[in-house]
């Protein structure tokens, strides 16, 4: 066992840190594992004019309006964003009493409010060319991500955090909504700026020509929003390109934009596909058929070509009127074509590159790249979308200045002139400028309301709310990555496959199981994502040392290789020469010689029979996985990426490098997420078991540092929380010691009472009641005011009580303010807040709804932003939850249990040296699961105990000649315990010696949240549907449990056919009714009325014969006569029976009936 | 403006709560901690949720000073 890191409880460490917190964060992996969000939202505003949201401005560019008719254009304002300014969070500017005017996210948590910052846009504008204006335009409120630059508690270290009421390790990352916490979650995207070789059977629905066969390239602007290029095989050897373009898709010859791009000639573009294969008739034939084709657009110089683009696409890409054709071309390749390049030789060699590999694709000299493989893919930032967003609202604005503008030209055509120095001023104000409220839709809803889409498959789901119901689920939210909502529907599975690419980045055991398992994927502990692009420094005279020719050079062909970094050609060599060059630049990279960054990745495609196309790729670009590996030759850290770990030979320990080896892990460890790795001696688990217990561990209820100062609907607490005698070394890197989890509990593997058969848990009533697992929720409950009002109205409602009369009982749980007591116990129907109506002088008040007690907790009166009299209030409560028969548990290893009843102490087994067991669980949990890592843990546990140490559980500590149960059996035979951990046990009820002996251990037990105190359902009678009267459905509103179809065919099955009509009928929609026996009608029987001379019953309508008025005697009435409810009288009908149905019969009689079809009952006897 | 043209407004809302007199006498002031400086505020019926010592927002409640006692088992 190595002895690098040595586990210890920490105790006065961790004394020392909560008695005196200090300036410097103890936990630096907790705010690494968040890096990416807070990187991600930091670039929006870092860097002056080259940050992000500036670079979008610059990309959105002007729009143009005209005051004239379409001959006469009249004059031209051209308006653009300038600069974008986002402030930090303050309180409202009509607020003046407030001296700090800082507000801090903790406020916002209280206040069910948004954590938020004003954003600024300085618009230029400019009238018929002439000097450009400015002009300030105040848009609204933006969220803001904690912890980012433009949050207040931005590099506070543990002592601030606590004085300003957050964790003292709080990292950030998420955003503050309504008082919720909510993340945009990462998600996967293509890898940027590499075109993939892809055969996809949906290509060929593009029209009648259409192959399988594509190369796709996801380029991405400065900016970071991307548009996709497709070039599309078609059967005739052609090829076009397809991008989407606000939704829609455009398909485009390539050879127009190639044409177009640069002025070229038929010949350089031949040569620049065929290259030196000249004898490739393959190639050599498409290419011909391909300029041959092109002829008949009569297209031939680079103008033409640009016209002929322009004239189609000015609609669509909204080119203002004075602009020629030929530039509403240049505008659309800038927009549209291979956005990561600036330059259009670079697109045009590009374009060349990927029509060649589109051939190589046909021709099957290269293999389809993967798109399911992390090698091709990266990732989308948070920061980064909430940036595209804001792009696109800007975009929004301008568009809709624009579009006001002409409105109001076209209804007052004299009152405004384009040329009018108030413009602005009598403009801005008519349009929508919250583009605040947008962000805040978004990150509330998770939905995306785009008109371009973004060149994203889903629009919905971006954000989750960031459950704190534990720290591991907690942190968890951040290393969470999504592969897409669109492939949740497909049904292949292709998507979820665990690939060996994904060694490293994503964690194979952290994945749920279910519907989401592959998709939604957890990122490994030291997984990183880069945030920014990173300083390649002078690449182009580093390759020109290694022999490189440059780009332009005939060489474009898989016999050479291609030197590409982010997607542009720089240069062309030969196979020898690129593996050279990669080496020599990894090692330049590895040292920092030659200014090449670190991350820098080199993927070194070399050439081969048929697999991915061959090249030197080289990444420097932001958003992609990176980790961090040892690099032999030079004992440095070298940050390698998923493109170039495919090529790399990574040793997993330093005992197994062989000579291909270039790399080795740091430790094996690094390739499981931060949950995973807490699992104790996971290596000794069948791997399933480590997969439930990432999902159970998420579930456990746990300690949350900050109680008070938040609001959350639901908070779980564990009151007697243990640090983990068995901890994984990365537990205390994680600082997960400060959010205990569970209790380290006495357990013993034995089959004792009949009441631990299938998964059930015996716990010591003794354990119990000195607190095992003893747990509290808190319920916040909200009581606003203004939400009972309409809004605009007058305040009418006001907490309190009024003059008139009101129950005085109230005032046993209200003070005299209306609102709770702290401290006061509430039961089902106790007023929880008395408010009254000044205008009808009523009071009334909010009852406690639930069967369960509850304790008011805190009571927090909130003001809002105006000042205005109380409206708001939240109030908490305290439900105690101590452990009762049902409540769930589970040990670390996935086996969860649920505890079936509370044994005696004095009737639990007890052991040689008195010990009594806090939980017993049945040996068959173990046999099929297969959980040794438990056995293990229970070893080390107890010896720990014995020996009052912590133990080290990091997995692939041991080995076959040193195994666990060898190391621990040792230090138990050294406590006086047996080496096995096995020790005689006697019967509690008996005495008697137990006839083998038991094993027991110490195992660390969570408390999982799923109590039976929240689900617990029954019913004899209660609410029914009024249609159907059978009964509603729903624990809340007290319903019932369906007895289903496969319910039903149990009955039936085992014969309870009283059983089965007790359920179906009885117990549901039993219904007495009268039907006529002679015409089998439900519907025709009705009550006849007591008359002289016969009693009230059920007739038949529809058999009875009615009596003509004055057809007879009153005197004397026609023998059986009777009469209905408005006095017509009948004879006959008698024939009716009281008959038992479900009601819903009557229904369906009654539906069909109004159909006009009749329904006819044989009544036997 | 001689003495017979003078008519105090009845109207209350324009009044101050104090100052009106009437209506009030049942909640007799409730005293609340600011969440921010832990200064105890008085806040009367119609006074806007500030503290009066540092403006912040968000106001506790006391906990309740006399006995709330439950069965004690």
């Amino acid at each position: 066992m190595s002895e690098t890191k040595k586990a210890s409880f920490h105790t006065l460490e961790r004394e020392e840190y909560f008695a005196n917190p200090p300036d410097e964060q103890k936990y630096p992996l907790l705010r690494d594992a968040v890096a990416p969000h807070i990187g991600s939202f930091n670039a929006l505003t870092e860097g002056g004019m080259d940050s992000l949201l500036n670079l979008a401005a610059k990309e959105v560019g002007e729009r143009v309006v005209f005051d004239g008719d379409d001959e006469n254009l009249g004059n031209r304002l051209a308006i653009r964003v300038a600069n974008v300014q986002l402030g930090r969070p303050t309180v409202s500017a009509n607020d003046k009493t407030t001296i700090n005017r800082k507000v801090f996210p903790s406020e916002c948590r209280e206040r069910m409010a948004t954590y938020r910052a004003r954003m600024v846009l300085t618009l230029g504008y400019s009238v018929n060319g002439g000097p450009e204006k400015f002009e300030s335009r105040d848009v609204g409120m933006i969220p803001i991500m904690m912890g980012s630059n433009r949050c207040h508690l931005e590099g506070m270290g543990p002592k601030d955090m606590v004085a300003h009421k957050e964790e003292s390790e709080e990292q950030g990352g998420y955003f503050v909504i309504n008082g919720l916490e909510k993340l945009i979650r990462l998600l996967i995207v293509q890898r940027r700026n590499h075109p993939l070789a892809i055969i996809r059977k949906s290509f060929t629905k593009r029209g009648s020509n259409y192959t399988t066969f594509g190369v796709q390239i996801r380029s991405v602007r400065p900016d970071q929003s991307s548009q996709t290029n497709v070039l599309h095989y078609l059967s005739d050897g052609g090829i076009t390109m397809r991008f989407s373009w606000r939704k829609n898709e455009y398909l485009v010859p390539v050879m127009m934009i190639l044409k177009a791009l640069v002025e070229t000639n038929d010949r350089e573009i031949f040569d620049g596909i065929v290259a030196s294969e000249g004898s490739n008739s393959f190639l050599t034939d498409r290419l011909e058929l391909l300029l041959r084709n092109y002829k008949s657009y009569k297209l031939t110089s680079k103008q033409e070509n640009l016209a002929f683009l322009g004239e189609k696409f000015r609609i669509v890409m909204d080119a203002p009127k004075d602009m020629s054709n030929e530039d509403v071309g240049r505008l659309m390749l800038k927009r549209v074509i291979l956005v990561h390049l600036q330059d259009n030789t670079d697109k045009f060699r590009m374009l060349l590159f990927m029509i060649r590999k589109l051939y190589a694709l046909v021709a099957s000299e290269c293999s389809p790249d993967n798109p399911d493989a992390v090698q091709h893919q990266e990732v989308l930032l948070g920061g980064f979308l909430y940036g595209m967003i804001i792009k696109e609202r800007m975009e929004e604005y301008l568009s809709n200045f624009c579009a006001t503008v002409r409105t109001e030209l076209q209804k007052k055509k004299q009152s405004l002139h384009l040329d009018d120095p108030k413009i602005m001023q009598r403009i801005c104000p008519r349009i929508n400028e919250d583009i605040g409220r947008k962000l805040h839709y978004f990150l509330s809803t998770g939905n995306l309301v785009s008109h371009t889409g973004l060149d994203l498959q889903q629009t919905t789901g971006y954000t989750v709310i960031v459950e704190k119901i534990n720290f591991h689920r907690f942190i968890a939210h951040f290393r969470m990555i999504h592969r897409g909502s669109f492939f949740a529907e497909l049904k292949t599975t292709d998507v979820r496959k665990l690939l060996p690419e994904s060694w490293g980045f994503l964690c194979p055991v952290h994945t749920p199981d279910g519907s989401p398992c592959g998709l939604l994927n957890h990122l490994a502990h030291k997984c990183l994502i880069s945030v920014k692009k990173s300083d390649v420094g002078d690449i182009d005279s580093v390759l020109n040392q290694l022999g490189i020719s440059p780009a332009g050079a005939l060489a474009n062909t898989p016999q050479k290789s291609v030197v590409m970094l982010d997607g542009k050609i720089i240069g062309w060599c030969t196979h020898e020469i690129a593996q050279q060059a990669a080496n020599t630049i990894r090692q330049w990279k590895v040292t920092g010689d030659a200014r090449l960054p670190q991350d820098l990745e080199v993927g070194l495609v070399p050439p081969s029979r048929g697999g991915q196309y061959p090249g030197l790729y080289l990444f420097a670009e932001a958003s992609r996985f990176m980790r961090p590996v040892k690099h032999l030759a030079t004992e440095k850290e070298d940050i390698v990426g998923p493109f170039e770990q495919v090529y790399l030979n990574v040793a997993v320990t330093p005992d197994e490098i062989t000579n291909v080896h270039s790399h080795v892990e740091y430790s094996p460890t690094n390739i499981l997420s931060i949950l995973a790795n807490m699992t104790p001696f996971s290596d000794f688990n069948q791997s399933p078991r480590n997969m439930y217990q990432c999902q159970m561990g998420k579930q456990a209820m746990g300690t949350p540092g900050v109680l008070t100062h938040r609001s959350d609907n639901k908070m779980y607490r564990l009151q007697t929380g243990q640090s983990p005698i068995v901890r994984a070394g990365l537990f205390d890197e994680y600082g997960l010691d400060n959010f205990p989890n569970g209790m380290n509990a006495v357990v013993a593997v034995i089959s004792y009472t009949g009441y631990d058969m299938d998964d059930a848990m015996i716990i010591n009533k003794s354990a119990h009641e000195r607190g095992f697992g003893h747990g509290t929720i808190y319920k916040t409950e909200k009581v606003d005011l203004t939400e009972k009002q309409k809004p605009g109205d007058p305040t009418l409602l006001h907490f309190g009580f009024g003059p008139d009369n009101w129950p005085r009982e109230w005032t046993q749980t209200l003070d005299v303010d209306g609102l709770p007591l702290v401290g006061a116990k509430l039961s089902n129907g106790d007023p929880i807040a008395a408010y009254y109506d000044s205008n009808s002088n009523k009071t009334m008040c909010l009852k406690y709804k639930s069967g369960e007690t509850g304790f008011v907790e805190e009571v927090k009166l909130l003001g809002d932003d105006s000042l205005g009299e109380l409206q708001k209030i939240t109030v908490k409560l305290r439900i105690p939850r101590s452990p009762v028969i049902g409540d769930k548990f589970s040990s670390r290893h996935g086996q969860k249990g649920v505890c079936s009843q509370k044994w005696p102490t004095y009737d639990m087994p007890f052991s040689e040296s008195g010990i009594q067991p806090d939980v017993i669980i049945n040996p068959h949990a173990f046999p099929s699961r297969m959980t040794i890592g438990m056995f293990v843990e229970s070893l080390a546990a107890k010896s720990g105990a014995l020996h009052g140490m912590a133990q080290d559980a990091t997995p692939w500590q041991f080995s076959e000649t040193n195994t666990a149960a060898e190391y621990f059996g040792e230090q138990l035979l050294k406590a006086g315990y047996n080496y096995h951990g096995n020790e005689p046990m006697y019967s509690g009820v008996t005495g008697q010696e137990l006839r083998c002996d038991i094993y027991v251990g110490v195992v660390f037990y969570q408390r999982l949240r799923h109590m039976v105190n929240d689900k617990f359902q029954v019913r004899s009678t209660g609410p029914v549907n009024p249609l159907t009267m059978q009964p509603v459905k729903g624990r809340k509103r007290s319903g019932g449990i369906r007895v289903g179809e496969m319910e039903r065919d149990a009955l039936i099955g085992h014969g309870t056919s009283y059983l089965l009509q007790d359920r179906l009928l009885n117990c549901s929609d039993y219904t007495q009714t009268s039907m006529c026996r002679t015409c089998g009608s439900l519907t025709a029987t009705q009550e006849a009325q007591s008359t002289t001379g016969h009693r009230r019953g059920v007739k038949c309508r529809r058999c009875a014969t009615q009596l003509e008025k004055d057809s007879f005697s009153w005197d004397s009435p026609p023998e059986g006569m009777w009469q209905d409810a408005i006095g017509n009288c009948f004879v006959g009908g008698d024939d009716t029976t009281t008959v038992a149905i479900p009601f819903v019969l009557k229904y369906l009689n009654s539906e069909l009936s109004a159909m006009g079809i009749k329904m006819k009952y044989n009544i036997d006897p | 403006m001689n003495k017979e043209s003078f008519s105090p407004s009845l109207d209350s809302q324009n009044l101050s709560a104090s100052a009106s007199g009437v209506a009030n006498n049942k909640s007799y002031a409730v005293k609340y901690l600011c969440a921010n400086c832990s200064s105890k505020v008085v806040l009367i019926r119609g006074d806007p949720v500030r503290c009066k010592e540092c403006g912040h927002r968000v106001l506790y409640k006391e906990r309740a000073n006399y006995t709330v006692q439950f069965s004690a088992r």
